[in-house]
């Protein structure tokens, strides 16, 4: 089976690094889906969060609907949609219109959600959110598996209890790019053993989000990338270790610190030969599709379309 | 006067058959084409629809999407993506009565549509959302979701400084609501009817059949201006409707003799 590259996860952010407006950022994705459809990318994927100062998408199928209408070829999906926000029921119908519209080539991740403050936005407690998603997540794959064409689901994981859930329903994991080979490892087998345990079949391959970055000067996009990258993490790992209630700003920092630092190792930087090689290990695993992230927040655009060229001719080179 | 293609029904269309009759709008000077949802019957996306025909034609693009179904905030969320995606050009029917409401768990009642809307005014307005009402309460302030924030505010805000929003009203309340939150108001075709008044900055809209003609439109808007959508089907009808409507519709004294 051949190896598929995604390429994403877009989330349309006006970082403080590059502050653009969003009528831009828009637009931009739109030009990015097609530049992905001619560089023969299986898919390109979309990221949702809500109520942030940068903007961050919050709607990743209106977007999906959009990139729809622009390309002809490429899979569109959302990486992840943070389902325990949303009516299920909307999903659903939502899905399996857009779906119909663009041909079949709609995929839905779909992830648990960890920052408070978007649970409370739409009155979700975020203590209840695994018990929504054994409620939710069933009811999505039923309604789009009845989907005409059917929808691809994958299920976000970061952790060996999230596996569990996605196995005992057949899905297909989507792995988050901040574990490593170790973790993975585990993770599948947790996965594989609760699919037995339920009497599920397990799907031939999973999915897996990667931080990419293809260059023939590293040197040169490392500094480039360092503050985007850290600007990248620091958010993400806010929101899920948020200060504590009389922590102090230095201790809290520092413990952000480690968090960056250790998931700055996860990141796959160098020539198409590297990156290729690196992938193939990810395979060996048993991801059959990996979505490479290498816009992380609003890289300059000549430097972001320099990293898609080269990430084109690793497809090229792990497709044969 | 304005004149819009639509709503056209999601159910059972393919991107394809969108984009045709998208194309043929264009040709036959529609201002804009409008796509219709209908939850009742698990036809969703159409706000994402409405993006999707916003990269297949220059004209504006409308949704008429089901109302008060799920939380407003993700509805305010889904027009300013939808409003981003198409440069600034969408346009929103909502309509207040679903017979999905049970399915989703909703309530077709007036307090709760209020309630709704106007937490969906709010949030599209950008204003700092708090809102503490018997249906809704935004921000939650869960106890257990900590931190938690007192107030929140849509980010992205939509292109346009304000979505044209209608709502498609058959009681008396639901014009009074959107008189009150700056919507529009839209009524179904009757004929002999007048069109809905203004309200605000937008004009009344009347929902129309496929072969309604230009004199009776222009009856119905009367001295004030129209907002006239209108349902035709198959590229013929596109093509005969904006024939007989586009320039009427736009000038006064149009010579009839121009579309013999």
């Amino acid at each position: 089976m051949t190896l598929r590259l995604g390429l994403g996860v877009f989330g349309m952010q006006s970082v403080p690094q590059r502050p653009d407006h969003h009528v831009k950022l828009y637009r931009d994705v739109l030009d990015d889906a097609e530049r992905a459809e001619a560089l023969g990318f299986d898919s390109i994927w979309l990221s949702e969060h809500h109520f942030w100062f940068d903007g961050y998408c919050p709607a990743d199928l209106v977007v999906a609907g959009a990139i729809l209408g622009r390309t002809k070829r490429i899979g569109v999906g959302t990486a992840v949609m943070l389902l325990p926000m949303h009516s299920v029921d909307k999903v659903a119908d939502d899905a399996a219109t857009l779906s119909r519209m663009g041909d079949g080539r709609l995929s839905l991740g779909v992830a648990l959600g960890y920052r408070d403050a978007e649970f409370d936005g739409f009155g979700v407690r975020r203590k209840d959110r695994g018990k929504l998603m054994d409620v939710m997540l069933p009811r999505l794959a039923e309604s789009c598996q009845a989907a005409d064409p059917p929808v691809p689901v994958y299920v976000g994981v970061a952790t060996a209890i999230a596996a569990q859930r996605a196995a005992r329903l057949g899905l297909p994991l989507f792995a988050d790019s901040t574990m490593n080979v170790a973790e993975l490892r585990e993770m599948l087998g947790a996965y594989n053993a609760a699919a037995a345990a339920a009497g599920v079949k397990a799907p031939a391959t999973h999915a897996l989000q990667r931080d990419v970055f293809v260059t023939d000067d590293r040197e040169r996009d490392w500094a480039m990338l360092l503050p985007e990258l850290r600007y990248m993490r620091r958010q993400y790992g806010g929101w899920s270790f948020p200060q504590e209630p009389g922590e102090a700003v230095p201790a809290y920092l520092n413990r952000l610190e480690a968090d960056i630092e250790a998931k700055l190792k996860n990141l796959i930087i160098g020539d198409a030969g590297h990156v290729a090689a690196s992938l193939r290990e990810f395979e060996a695993l048993g991801f059959g599709l990996i979505v490479c992230r290498s816009q992380f927040g609003n890289l300059p655009r000549e430097s972001l379309h320099r990293a898609f060229e080269g990430l084109g001719r690793v497809r090229e080179m792990v497709a044969r | 006067m304005k004149l819009g293609l639509g709503p056209l029904a999601l159910k059972g269309m393919t991107g394809a058959e969108l984009a045709s009759l998208g194309s043929h709008a264009v040709a036959a000077s529609f201002d804009a084409i409008w796509v219709a949802e209908s939850r009742a019957e698990g036809v969703g996306a159409g706000l994402a629809a409405a993006a999707m025909l916003g990269q297949l034609v220059p004209i504006r693009v409308g949704a008429a999407i089901d109302a008060g179904l799920y939380h407003p905030l993700h509805m305010a969320e889904d027009i300013a993506i939808a409003d981003l995606s198409t440069q600034g050009r969408i346009e929103v029917l909502l309509r207040l009565s679903s017979p999905a409401a049970s399915r989703y768990g909703a309530s077709a009642e007036r307090g709760w549509f209020e309630e709704h809307l106007t937490v969906l005014a709010l949030a599209l307005s950008g204003a700092h959302v708090q809102w503490n009402g018997e249906h809704l309460r935004v921000p939650a302030q869960i106890d257990a979701n900590q931190p938690a924030p007192t107030r929140l505010a849509l980010n992205p805000t939509p292109a346009q400084p304000a979505v044209p929003i209608w709502v498609e009203s058959s009681a008396g309340w639901m014009e009074d609501l959107a008189r009150t939150l700056g919507f529009g108001v839209a009524a179904p075709w009757r004929p002999a009817g007048k069109v809905p008044p203004a309200t605000g900055r937008w004009p009344g809209m009347a929902l129309c059949p496929g072969d309604a003609l230009a004199e009776d439109l222009l009856h119905a808007a009367g001295d004030g201006p129209g907002y006239f959508l209108v349902t035709a089907r198959t590229s013929q009808e596109v093509a005969a409707a904006g024939r007989r409507l586009a320039g009427p519709l736009r000038m006064p004294e149009f010579p009839s003799w121009i579309n013999e």
